[in-house]
């Protein structure tokens, strides 16, 4: 068995894993992050995208409101590559208590939240798809947030600090000795083989599934999985956020987010972080809390549905609670279950995930008995294959004026996203990419209204072309991601996405032939589906 | 010719050309009305009748005409049923004539399907293969060179020869630069098959290939022989290079499948039908129990087109004929037909994108009565003078079976025939 020893070992490759890890390792420890599947695979992958200025918790949640407009403002200044200046609203829609508008003033003027009250009519000028019904629209520094390249640009940056990333490395055990957490014990997935691996620390950000992992250690870490479901629409539809007024609930936002709009989310406990459904109620709810805000939004082409488990920390113990707020919990497990070397990192938001970081290094420095100040406030990240493109703000047209500049139509692998095959070549050369779905996550090919239907077959192929792929495993690769691409359209195929998906199983079936493609039919690497969903759940559910 | 609007056939897929060269060329007054192009241009220009039976059997089938039978047995609701084995073969043999007289013949019977290379290395089973594409044959056993071009991002004969090769077939592959292709934004298929009528590029791509042939006695490329249903461009290849040369069909749009889409256009023009691409049809006018016009739009204009009879031949889902909503609800888009489907949105689809068996929702469609009258639920025709052809029948798993242009065909010719025959009833 591979063994290696290191400092600090961080599991999980979601935002908080991966900003931990490069927090550390800026403050000059020797880490190594493991992650199951690839970065971001989780929660991170899974969500609208939402740069929160602080507005949706001022009324419910005061202090989460102040720490993500703290974090908010730090986020521009490190990674301003990663985000999009949308701007946010609050309205208030027929369907919500007027008066919240007032409560909802006072509490961004409590917390520190920017907040300008605007008029219908200009909000209307500014976003002309939504409710003309609406009667009230205060503007906030919400934004939009690329989430995988924000990853995979701390990534970079912490392993430019020396840190070592090790993706498709799935936890099957803590090692424990007595009183003592020294380190674990990894299936790397690619390899097939285990490795184990000793720290002096163990950090477990591995938010829904902490508690599994804690588990492992022997300590229960109470922290179960809540899952929101989100329904993307293939349209840039408005370029503001769009947050209801009122008390946060089920479907009160929708997130433009590079060419779509994503409406969320739902919010459901789940017994397992790894197996649930995307229930078809779901899927209806958001679509009509999204006509409220945009009419007629459920009549327009949806693109995909999926889901993502958000951390639910519920502590039974006394616990040490100086860091813990209501947005995120530290725990300290030698002060809490008499455990060493080892602490948990869970619940929080994207946008605080920073903050979340900074707070967990510092405690990895009280427990290595070491003092080291935190500079990842201070330091913008690189951009990961675009130097000198750190300094400003994703804007929508950016890939086609890079195109046009280039004059790189006919590489385009993936038109629907432009992605060139460039792109896809530096995605495969100099990334770590193990399935299609990793090169997706890279460069968005296969994210738009053909789902895969054309750059499948094209980024297999140039795969193969660099000869990093062997045949039989670009024929299983091939058949992973349109399974993969096919997970997240099931629940909501109808109308044009139907007819799209037809025409790729014409493409892939009857032109291709690839469903009698020699060789297995799925790897191990390939997608794990979502449940079959049901109607008996909720009965009221118009199927 | 008749002198009254006879018949008004609606969708230019395979299905709604063939029933209007059938009528236009029994002297009948007709028009085809389309939205666009219909599935010819995504296909890959060959007549698919029966590929896979049972869908879930991995082995082709070896002769479409005897498992045909066994089909038409088993789903007495399939659309191959209402024309049984000798309407297709009719259609196919009508058909093959055809294209043979454009100078672009098919190939190949319903006694045997070819095994022809597939654009990732399978072995695809056909029944109807044009002259461009059988020196592929997986059946017979001369060594062959698969062919790319750098500068094209549709076609990646490394992964054809080398799934090839795994499964017994003597290929090797090359990708060749066509320097003077750089200058140019864009190089697709079709941009290609533009170039290609130059003599001095196919000169230059034979150049290129020649160093690399080896022990190859054929030669695969890209189905960019040509717009035209022509044998031009693959004689002169061949006749430079000295070894045969086949297409392989890929990524849409498809060559071939426009070459088919071409030779019926002119049939239908040189018999006096007339063909209008670009009008939508968006509804209907009737009196009682008959349809008295179909109304199209284009250019913000509603315009009545009025005919004895009327043929929806505008594809299922996939061509649009078919739509379907959120709430589990399905409409015909002309004439608002009953549509037969699964009940519950939630039995729509199987788990896996690649089913063997496929997917229940993809066999929604029109279900029709001996004479292709689309029903009312029970038995009665919905109306005395509408008929339905192609995949926008029900009950046929068309993409599975590998049956996609066999359907159309066959169905789309057997109403043509049973309209240009019956006098209006």
């Amino acid at each position: 068995m591979r063994k290696i020893e290191t400092e600090v070992l961080v599991i999980g490759g979601g935002a908080t894993g991966t900003g931990v890890v490069y927090d550390l390792a800026q403050r000059g420890f020797k880490t190594i992050l493991v992650e199951k599947r690839d970065l971001t695979h989780g929660t991170t992958g899974r969500y609208h995208g939402l740069l929160h200025s602080g507005g949706r918790y001022v009324v419910k949640d005061p202090k989460a409101a102040t720490e993500c407009i703290e974090e908010n403002i730090v986020l521009r200044k490190i990674m301003p590559h990663c985000l999009e200046d949308t701007s946010g609203f609050f309205v208030c829609t027929p369907w919500d208590d007027p008066a919240f508008g007032d409560k909802f003033m006072q509490g961004c003027r409590d917390t520190g939240v920017p907040c300008e009250e605007i008029s219908v009519a200009q909000m209307l000028r500014e976003e002309p798809h939504l409710n003309p019904n609406i009667s009230r629209c205060f503007r906030v520094p919400d934004g939009s947030a690329d989430s995988f390249l924000a990853t995979q640009v701390v990534a970079e940056g912490a392993r430019q600090y020396g840190a070592q990333i090790l993706t498709y490395h799935e936890l099957k055990t803590l090692i424990r000795e007595g009183d003592r957490i020294t380190g674990a014990i990894c299936h790397d997935l690619v390899a097939d083989e285990d490795v184990t691996i000793l720290a002096d620390m163990v950090v477990n950000a591995s938010g829904a599934w902490a508690g599994k992992i804690a588990h492992t250690g022997g300590v229960e870490g109470n922290v179960r999985a809540g899952k929101g479901t989100m329904v993307a629409l293939s349209y840039r539809i408005i370029n503001t956020v769009v947050n209801r007024c009122k008390m946060p609930a089920d479907g009160d936002i929708i997130v433009p987010i590079h060419t779509v709009s994503v409406i969320g989310t739902t919010d459901e406990a789940v017994p397992d972080p790894e197996h649930f459904a995307i229930e078809p109620w779901e899927v209806q709810l958001m679509l009509q809390e999204a006509d409220k805000l945009v009419p007629g939004f459920s009549e327009m082409r949806i693109l995909r549905a999926w889901a993502g488990v958000r951390p639910l920390y519920q502590e039974t113990k006394v616990a040490d609670t100086r860091d813990v707020t209501r947005a995120y919990t530290l725990l300290d497990h030698e002060k809490r279950d008499g455990l060493q070397g080892f602490i948990t990192i869970t619940g929080g938001k994207w946008t605080t995930y920073r903050q979340m970081a900074q707070v967990t290094a510092d405690r990895v420095c009280e427990k290595l008995n070491t003092q080291r100040a935190c500079r990842t406030h201070e330091e913008v990240l690189p951009h990961p294959f675009e130097p000198g493109h750190n300094t400003y703000y994703h804007t929508l047209g950016a890939r086609l004026a890079r195109t046009e500049a280039n004059q790189s139509f006919g590489s385009l692998v993936c038109e629907c996203e432009l992605a060139s095959r460039s792109d896809i070549e530096r995605a495969i050369n100099e990334g770590e990419a193990k399935t299609l779905d990793d090169i997706r996550r890279d460069v968005r090919m296969g994210m738009g209204p053909c789902q895969g239907g054309f750059c499948t077959l094209r980024t297999i192929g140039i795969w193969h072309q660099l000869h990093k792929l062997p045949i039989e495993k670009a024929n299983v690769a091939l058949r992973d991601f349109l399974q993969e691409r096919w997970k997240g359209l099931l629940p909501i195929l109808w109308g044009a996405q139907l007819k799209q998906e037809r025409l790729d199983e014409l493409i892939y079936l009857s032109v291709l032939n690839a469903d009698h493609l020699p060789g297995e039919k799925a790897s191990r690497l390939g997608p794990a589906m979502y449940e079959k969903g049901t109607i008996e759940q909720n009965p009221d559910a118009v199927i | 010719m008749s002198t009254q609007n006879d018949v008004l056939v609606v969708g230019a897929g395979l299905a709604g050309l063939t029933a209007v060269w059938q009528l236009a060329t029994q002297q009948k007054k007709v028009r085809l009305v389309s939205k666009g192009w219909g599935a010819t241009h995504w296909h890959s220009g060959c007549i698919d009748v029966l590929g896979y039976y049972p869908v879930d059997d991995p082995e082709p089938v070896a002769s479409p005409g005897v498992t045909l039978a066994k089909l038409i047995a088993d789903q007495p609701e399939h659309p191959y049923a209402l024309v049984g084995v000798s309407g297709v073969e009719a259609a196919l043999n009508a058909f093959q004539a055809l294209c043979a007289a454009a100078g672009y013949p098919l190939h190949g019977s319903l006694d045997k399907n070819w095994l022809l290379p597939s654009a990732v290395g399978t072995f695809r089973p056909t029944c109807l293969a044009p002259e461009t594409m059988i020196a592929g044959d997986l059946r017979r056993d001369d060594p062959m060179l698969i062919v790319g071009i750098k500068q094209m991002v549709d076609f990646y004969p490394n992964i054809i020869a080398e799934n090839l090769v795994k499964q017994g077939v003597d290929a090797a592959h090359v990708t060749v630069d066509l320097p003077q292709l750089a200058q140019r934004n864009f190089t697709t298929l079709t941009i290609m098959a533009s170039l290609l009528e130059d003599d001095g590029l196919r000169a230059d791509l034979v150049r290129r290939i020649q160093p690399h042939l080896g022990p190859a006695r054929r030669v695969g490329l890209p189905a960019y022989l040509g717009r035209r249903p022509s044998l031009d461009i693959k004689k002169d290849l061949e006749a430079r290079l000295g070894v045969a040369v086949f297409e392989i069909p890929g990524l849409p749009p498809s060559l071939p499948g426009m070459r088919l889409h071409t030779i019926l256009l002119q049939a239908i023009e040189r018999a006096g039908g007339r063909v209008y691409h670009g009008l939508e049809g968006v509804g209907i006018e009737r009196d009682g129990e008959r349809v008295t016009a179909v109304f199209t739009e284009a250019a913000a204009r509603h315009k009545p087109h009025r005919f004895e009879r009327y043929v929806v031949a505008t594809g299922g889902i996939l061509g649009g004929g078919i739509v379907t909503n959120h709430q589990g609800q399905a409409r015909e888009v002309v004439f608002d037909l009953p549509v037969t489907l699964p009940e519950s949105r939630l039995d729509w689809f199987e788990q896996d994108f690649m089913d063997p068996k496929g997917h229940p929702i993809y066999q929604a469609g029109l279900k029709v009565n001996q004479q292709f009258q689309p029903l009312n639920g029970g038995s009665q025709p919905v109306y005395q003078n509408v008929y339905a052809a192609g995949t926008a029948l029900s009950h046929g798993e068309v993409i599975r079976e590998r049956s996609f242009e066999g359907v159309a065909l066959a169905t789309g010719f057997a109403v043509g025939h049973l309209l240009a025959k019956n006098a209006q009833p």
